[in-house]
């Protein structure tokens, strides 16, 4: 059931990693622009305002479609979580992570 | 842009702000089309009648019923951002004391004239058919060509009336309208866009846009008539509106 609410709640919220943000805000600001660009010039080119509409209208949902789902290519960089300690820091030697340092406010906490 | 809420935020939001953009260019873009209306506005016949202004008033008034030739060529205000085009005439005449009061404007016609992409009104003007010949549509072609609101084979814009009745018959605030002189029709209009501002005429040239040529006409309003008009005479015209007779 957890596992259920989990899928769920993944699906929803749709979340990519840090490259695939900077992708997607990337081909909204080029998408739409380009879009508007292209809707103006067609509609000033053929002198038919509803070009301009009908084209502007259509880039938009492009970029709707391009940028809202988390498609795979937003997640190509997963960034690794750091292991689980499993019992505090006697553990990290036994574990073999003595070298991962976790630092809050620049004060070393392990 | 971590997840699917703030894309479409952020999506919608830039979406708005390209298409008040665009909206902004289209509506500074028809500074670039050239245009060059040109009008002969002539008086065909003007009477003053006593009245009233409606059926249970016991004031009686004096109204002008102005007929006129209208040949006017307003084509090439309908650009690309042209939604409509209302056109009016006016007959405007001297106060009693010019030095202070200015002159008086009343409108005595008008019409809707749509661009041809613009969606069908019951209000827009239907330009009466210059062949003057009634008979019935015969094909799909010819019926389609009759509902358009301007002549068969032309682009909107072009008006040619001839001894056009006034669809408002006028009046002054003193009840008094005979034999004032210094009259003058003068045909106006405002150009619609789809976008952008609303352009009133003018008469000067402003980069591509040429003022209105052609003449308007200049009259006297005339004495007083008895009852020796015939009422059919005086009748006012809705124009060819198709709701005519019904108000909007």
């Amino acid at each position: 059931m957890d596992q259920l609410l989990d899928q769920a709640r993944s699906i929803w919220e749709g979340e990519v990693d840090f490259e695939g943000q900077r992708l997607a805000d990337l081909l909204t600001y080029a998408l739409l622009s380009l879009s508007g660009a292209i809707a103006f010039l067609v509609g000033f080119s053929t002198q038919d305002i509803y070009q301009t509409l009908y084209i502007g209208l259509g880039g938009t949902a492009l970029t709707f479609l391009a940028v809202v789902p988390p498609w795979p290519f937003y997640n190509q960089h997963p960034l690794p979580w750091l292991q689980a300690r499993e019992t505090g820091r006697v553990a990290l030697g036994t574990l073999g992570l003595e070298g991962i340092s976790v630092e809050v406010d620049g004060q070393r906490v392990s | 842009m971590h997840n699917n809420l703030t894309r479409i935020q952020n999506v919608f939001g830039f979406f708005t702000s390209v298409a008040f953009a665009v909206a902004a260019v289209i509506a500074v873009s028809v500074v670039l089309s050239a245009q060059s209306p040109s009008a002969s506005l002539q008086l065909r016949n003007v009477q003053v009648v006593k009245g009233r202004p409606h059926y249970y008033s016991t004031k009686r008034e004096e109204y002008a019923h102005v007929k006129f030739d209208l040949d006017a060529d307003l084509s090439t205000l309908f650009n690309w951002n042209t939604k409509q085009i209302f056109a009016y005439i006016t007959a405007s005449y001297p106060s009693s004391d010019p030095s202070t009061i200015p002159r008086s404007e009343a409108i005595i016609w008008d019409a809707v004239i749509p661009a041809t992409n613009a969606p069908a009104h019951p209000n827009t003007y239907i330009h009466p058919s210059l062949s003057q010949s009634n008979a019935r549509p015969k094909t799909k072609a010819d019926r389609l060509a009759a509902q358009k609101p301007y002549p068969p084979g032309k682009e909107p814009g072009i008006l040619k009336l001839a001894s056009q009745k006034p669809k408002y018959q006028i009046n002054d605030v003193s009840g008094r309208i005979a034999e004032r002189a210094n009259a003058t029709l003068t045909l106006h209009w405002n150009v619609q866009p789809w976008v952008g501002a609303l352009v009133w005429d003018s008469r000067g040239t402003l980069g591509r846009w040429q003022g209105l040529r052609g003449e308007m006409a200049g009259f006297d309003f005339p004495a007083l008539k008895g009852t020796e008009v015939k009422k059919e005479e005086l009748r006012t015209e809705t124009g060819g509106e198709r709701n005519r007779g019904s108000p909007a």
